[in-house]
């Protein structure tokens, strides 16, 4: 397999945070999201309530993934930002280092130049985050066990049963 | 892979119906959100042309709610089956944990069946994963049409290694679910032992404590970790998997694998060393008194050249072994 799994410990996940609502009150934008590629959400922030968020973030994935394609195409190693524009709201994904991808939903009461300002900004700071995080030492083995211990897979095996009993 | 996210405790894994087109991998996500309760699912996203026929892929989350604190959650796709739909069919593949490939029993089918499963080799292959080591298992789709190949004839084209399979006829649910829950005990049983003994780290732990000059890096974006050994050379570690690059002419000792003793015995915390420089074969066992790391994301990058001197330790035993 090429990748370790994506694992986030919930010290990143609060400076993560802090760093999402900063670039919210800084850029002025109605919400963002942090993505990793594979398309599952990490974390999200502002207004997101009216937002499928789990839908969105494998979407917003699987565009980024074709764009890089297209990238590759003519020539170049990837496109780190891109920009929907609508007719109320719009959309400016940028990458955050090797594996994340942040999303941030915006409207008329900004401007794109703004979002991007900050965006580029947060987008170094989360890097910095998500790679420091991953040398320090979290003392989160208990956690780890009680997590996914072996009785882990005879709850799985009752739960997979219930809901996904024969239906037909 | 799997994502894990101890903040929400949420466990994370993408399982993808592969397989030639029509062959009914919508259908079985059709049913899937059809059938199971609403709040554990969201909606059935599909990106599909005009025809309704799969342009870059159907998704379905699927909560199966918390299990031991943890919020267990599937991503299902599919992807395109048509053979013009490569570029994208190969884009959901990325960070995939877990395949069904849904084949159609029709005996017309049959060379359409192996096509597509030749091309899911080959898009794995390109993001560097092997299929033997994924999770996989098959759906014999439309058992009800006729004329169709006996499950025997399938198994011995498709599935020689004889892994999980459903017959099913997706349109009626038969065997929907069946194949839905054994790839997602698979997959969830994959991601358990992964984290419990994250073999990489601990490798690379132990080889950050050796001899002197001992450097270790992860090779961007990919599971390889690049270790220099003082100037002499080099060797790349992937889980399971060590692979040697050799920077001079004289041959440099090759992890050739590292398993987990945790795996077999329990024990946590020791790891089997295999060596193999040139003919010669080493086989070293070593304890690990600190309970194993954690296993982190890729973006990683580690520096360990702390001039700490070892307490005999093993690299540098088999070294002077080897080479003395």
């Amino acid at each position: 397999m090429k990748q370790e799994d994506f694992v986030i410990y919930e010290e990143e996940i609060e400076e993560i945070e802090k760093a999402l609502r900063r670039l919210i009150k800084d850029a002025q934008a109605k919400c963002v999201l942090l993505v990793d590629k594979d398309g599952h959400l990490i974390t999200r922030q502002g207004f997101t309530q009216s937002l499928d968020s789990t839908a969105l973030a494998a979407l917003l994935a699987g565009s980024f993934a074709s764009t890089r394609e297209i990238a590759r195409l003519v020539g170049e190693p990837e496109f780190s930002v891109l920009f929907h524009q609508g007719k109320k709201d719009h959309i400016h994904i940028t990458l955050v280092g090797e594996r994340t991808i942040l999303a941030v939903v915006f409207d008329d009461r900004t401007t794109i130049g703004m979002v991007r300002l900050y965006a580029r900004e947060a987008s170094v700071n989360l890097d910095r985050i998500l790679t420091s995080g991953s040398q320090g030492d979290h003392p989160s083995e208990d956690e780890k066990r009680t997590g996914l211990d072996s009785e882990f897979s005879a709850s799985l095996e009752t739960r997979l049963d219930d809901i996904f009993s024969e239906r037909s | 892979m799997a994502s894990i996210n101890y903040a929400f405790k949420e466990i994370s894994c993408k399982i993808v119906y592969y397989g030639p087109g029509l062959s009914g991998k919508t259908t079985n996500l059709q049913y899937v959100h059809q059938k199971i309760p609403a709040q554990t699912r969201g909606e059935l996203i599909s990106l599909a042309t005009d025809q309704d026929r799969t342009l870059y892929f159907d998704f379905l989350p699927v909560n199966i709610g918390r299990i031991h604190g943890f919020s267990t959650k599937f991503q299902l796709y599919t992807v395109p089956g048509q053979v013009y739909y490569n570029a994208t069919r190969k884009l959901v593949l990325r960070g995939v944990d877990g395949l069904v490939f849904v084949a159609d029993s029709q005996k017309s089918k049959m060379d359409e069946n192996i096509e597509s499963y030749q091309n899911l080799v080959e898009n794995l292959s390109e993001y560097g994963y092997n299929l033997d080591k994924i999770t996989l298992v098959f759906q014999y789709n439309k058992r009800d049409l006729s004329p169709i190949n006996s499950v025997e004839e399938i198994q011995k084209i498709l599935n020689p290694k004889d892994l999980p399979y459903f017959e099913a006829v997706a349109v009626k649910g038969i065997g929907v679910f069946d194949t839905l829950k054994c790839i997602s005990k698979l997959v969830l049983d994959q991601a358990k032992r992964k984290q419990l003994f994250p073999q990489r780290e601990l490798a690379v732990k132990e080889l950050q404590k050796a001899e002197t000059g001992v450097s270790v890096s992860p090779v961007p974006q990919s599971e390889q970790i690049s270790v220099a050994v003082g100037s002499s050379g080099s060797f790349d570690i992937s889980a399971g998997q060590i692979t040697s690059t050799i920077t001079e002419e004289k041959p440099r000792p090759v992890i050739e694998e590292i398993i987990p003793e945790a795996e077999k015995t329990k024990v946590e915390g020791s790891l089997e060393i295999k060596l193999k420089v040139g003919e010669i074969t080493k086989e070293e066992k070593m304890k690990i008194e600190e309970p194993p790391p954690r296993e982190g994301p890729t973006i990683i990058s580690w520096s360990a050249s702390k001039r700490s001197k070892p307490k005999g330790f093993f690299l540098w035993r088999i070294f002077k072994n080897l080479f003395h």
